[in-house]
């Protein structure tokens, strides 16, 4: 099943009155289950996209569809409420809640979308990307590649179709890079996760099933 | 989705209490600025209750009789004491002649309010000559002796047995002998006020047979406008006041004196509330990236929103709970432990009033959560995509 569908897909910004498409028409879908690269030269158009399909931004023109559904059009209400209970989201940086705690910033999510059992359900997640010692620090007192770990147990948290990830290990070093792409990989196996991933390094790239090549706002062909 | 509350009150929580130094300050002028506003509340109304009390005791009765419009004095007034008399529920009266004179010790002098009455009356009809603090009262048929009250006594180094000079109206000059000094703790009175026997001022004014006014003390406070009709009737007078009207110019002078308080320290309150709107502005500031992830993670506007203004409206009910408390206390303290006041001369006590709790409780909470409004407005519009890619 097409899990995510785009069609003519285009966003263009206006820098001034210059015009900068940064999409330019991407045909492309992803299926349940897949684990999917992005690559592509700098300024393509990757977070773009996958901005696009994750609810965050609306295109220009073009169709997007989640599990079928026409998602374009529909109103930041209910985006939000969408992005809530269906997507995941990991960018670069670290982009944890600075005043919860570890569990908190897990359980946030869960609370949101009036989950029961959040407490017992953020502890079982942060075992799972290895932190279950870490429940009640600050996100202050973990390294970078730990903080990535609890970004990644919180995008899990109301158990997402869609996982998507903006240049997850950008700011690590090979060693913590190398264990949130063996993550990634545990959760599509294990779980059947969907994950779409933009990543600039072709051995992280590799590990996925399937790379989609980005240049200039489209989809190369290879 | 409406907005989940438990939610956003989780995470204003924790962000509110993160940074504890600016907690506590900003929480501290809250405290501040309405305990404030309910003790110096607390205090008009402890002097205007006061005030009320010292006039009512000694400067007016529960019903006062008035010459007719146009009219100096109230005449026969014979005859109307007999009827007053009759009636059941006249308790006692008292007949006062109120004139203007000048009083002189050596080189220096003050011009005065004379005040004429006859003692054993006045007596069974207010508490104006137990008011004494030093000296003795006058009789009723003193020639001689008058009575001062403290501030003109202080204004004119009198004391008890001293000899003053005192003009009348009418251009007669006579010395009298400082019989006692008066207290009353009505400020206008005290600082201008001689009393002398009813008939010694017959006797200097050449009159007779009148009053300025009575007094009428009844056996129950709260008869009055029940009253009123039946001693016009009675009496065939047309000019009679309540005690509640007679100090009516108190409660009108107070609510001035309030409205200026208010402003004062409405002024407090709203620097309070600016400085909640700005802590709660520069978090919003500082926290773009945070509200993008959060609205990211799948809240809406409106939750974001509602964020915001919970911190302010923590700030409110933490703030104004402890200034309620605070600005209880001490006038609970004040009611208890009046204290003195040096240049009024008088004692100040506090008086508890829940309304005023109420509105200054409603009016400092409101007034913090106003403050927080744009902030968490500013915060609701943040754009997702630019927080989070930081531009
Ligand atoms: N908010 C914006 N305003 C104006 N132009 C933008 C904006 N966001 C992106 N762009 C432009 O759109 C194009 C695509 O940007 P995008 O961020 O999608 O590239 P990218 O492939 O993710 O690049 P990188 O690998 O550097 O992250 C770029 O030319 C960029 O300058
Ligand atoms: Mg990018």
């Amino acid at each position: 099943m097409e899990i995510i569908k785009t069609s003519n897909l285009k966003k263009s910004y206006m820098l001034g009155k210059v015009e900068v498409k940064a999409l330019n028409g991407v045909d492309t879908s992803v299926e349940q289950g897949e684990f999917v690269a992005i690559m592509g030269p700098s300024g393509c158009g990757k977070s773009t996209f996958l901005n696009l399909a994750g609810m965050l931004d609306t295109p220009t023109s073009g169709e997007i569809y989640l599990e079928g559904n026409d998602v374009t059009n529909m109103n930041s209400n209910t985006r939000a409420e969408y992005r809530l209970k269906y997507i995941g989201f990991v960018f670069q940086f670290f982009n944890l809640f600075n005043e919860l705690t570890v569990m908190e910033n897990v359980m946030f999510p869960m609370m949101l979308n009036k989950l029961s059992d959040y407490k017992d359900r953020s502890k079982e997640l942060l075992n799972l990307v290895g932190l279950g010692d870490r429940l009640h620090h600050l996100p202050s007192e973990l390294s970078g590649g730990q903080q990535q770990r609890v970004t990644i147990a919180r995008s899990l948290a109301n158990n997402p179709k869609i996982l998507l990830a903006d240049e997850p290990t950008g700011n690590l070093d090979t060693k913590s890079s190398i264990e949130i792409i063996e993550l990634f990989r545990k959760l599509n196996q294990e779980r059947e996760q969907t994950i779409v991933m933009v990543t600039h390094s072709p051995e992280i790239g590799g590990m996925a099933d399937r790379i989609l090549h980005f240049r200039d706002g489209t989809i190369e062909n290879i | 989705m409406p907005v989940d509350l438990r939610c956003a009150l989780f995470y204003s929580g924790k962000d509110i209490f993160k940074n504890r130094k600016i907690f506590i300050i900003i929480t501290l002028s809250i405290i501040l600025a309405t305990a404030n506003i309910i003790v110096i509340n607390g205090l008009i109304n402890g002097m205007i209750e006061d005030l009320v009390d010292n006039t009512v005791e000694s400067s007016v009765g529960h019903l006062n009789i008035y010459p007719d419009n146009n009219e100096r004095f109230i005449e026969g007034i014979g005859i109307k004491e007999q009827r007053l008399a009759a009636l059941k529920e006249v308790e006692a009266y008292s007949p006062r002649i109120s004139a203007t004179g000048v009083l002189s010790n050596k080189e220096l002098s003050v011009s005065n309010t004379i005040l004429a009455l006859d003692p054993d009356k006045e007596r069974k009809t207010t508490k104006l000559l137990e008011k004494l603090i030093r000296g003795v009262a006058v009789n009723s048929n003193d020639k001689n002796a008058i009575l001062v009250s403290s501030r003109l006594a202080e204004d004119l180094k009198l004391d008890v047995g001293d000899e003053a000079t005192l003009a009348f109206e009418n251009g007669i000059i006579k010395v009298y002998t400082v019989k006692g000094i008066v207290r009353t703790g009505n400020l206008d009175f005290d600082s201008s006020t001689i009393i002398m026997p009813i008939n010694e001022a017959y006797r200097q004014l050449a009159i007779d047979n009148m009053a300025s006014v009575i007094l009428i003390k009844l056996s129950d406070k709260s008869m009055t406008e029940m009253y009123r009709p039946i001693i016009m009737q009675n009496l065939d007078v047309n000019n009679i006041k309540t005690w509640k009207e007679e100090t009516e110019f108190i409660s009108n002078f107070a609510n001035s004196w309030r409205s200026i308080s208010s402003i004062i320290s409405g002024v407090g309150l709203i620097a309070a509330a600016i400085s909640v709107g700005i802590v709660i502005y520069i978090n919003v500031i500082h926290k773009k990236r945070q509200i993008g992830i959060m609205k990211a993670i799948g809240t809406n506007n409106a939750f974001i929103f509602t964020v915001f203004l919970m911190e302010a409206a923590i700030f409110g009910v933490i703030g104004v709970s402890i200034g309620d408390f605070l600005g209880y206390l001490a006038i609970k303290y004040f009611e208890a432990n009046p204290f003195y006041d040096a240049i009024s001369q008088t004692w100040i006590s506090a008086k508890f009033e829940s309304r005023l709790f109420y509105i200054v409780t409603i009016v400092s909470f409101v007034v913090t959560i106003l403050a927080g409004v744009y902030p968490a407005i500013k915060a609701s519009r943040v754009e997702i995509i630019k927080a989070i890619w930081g531009t």
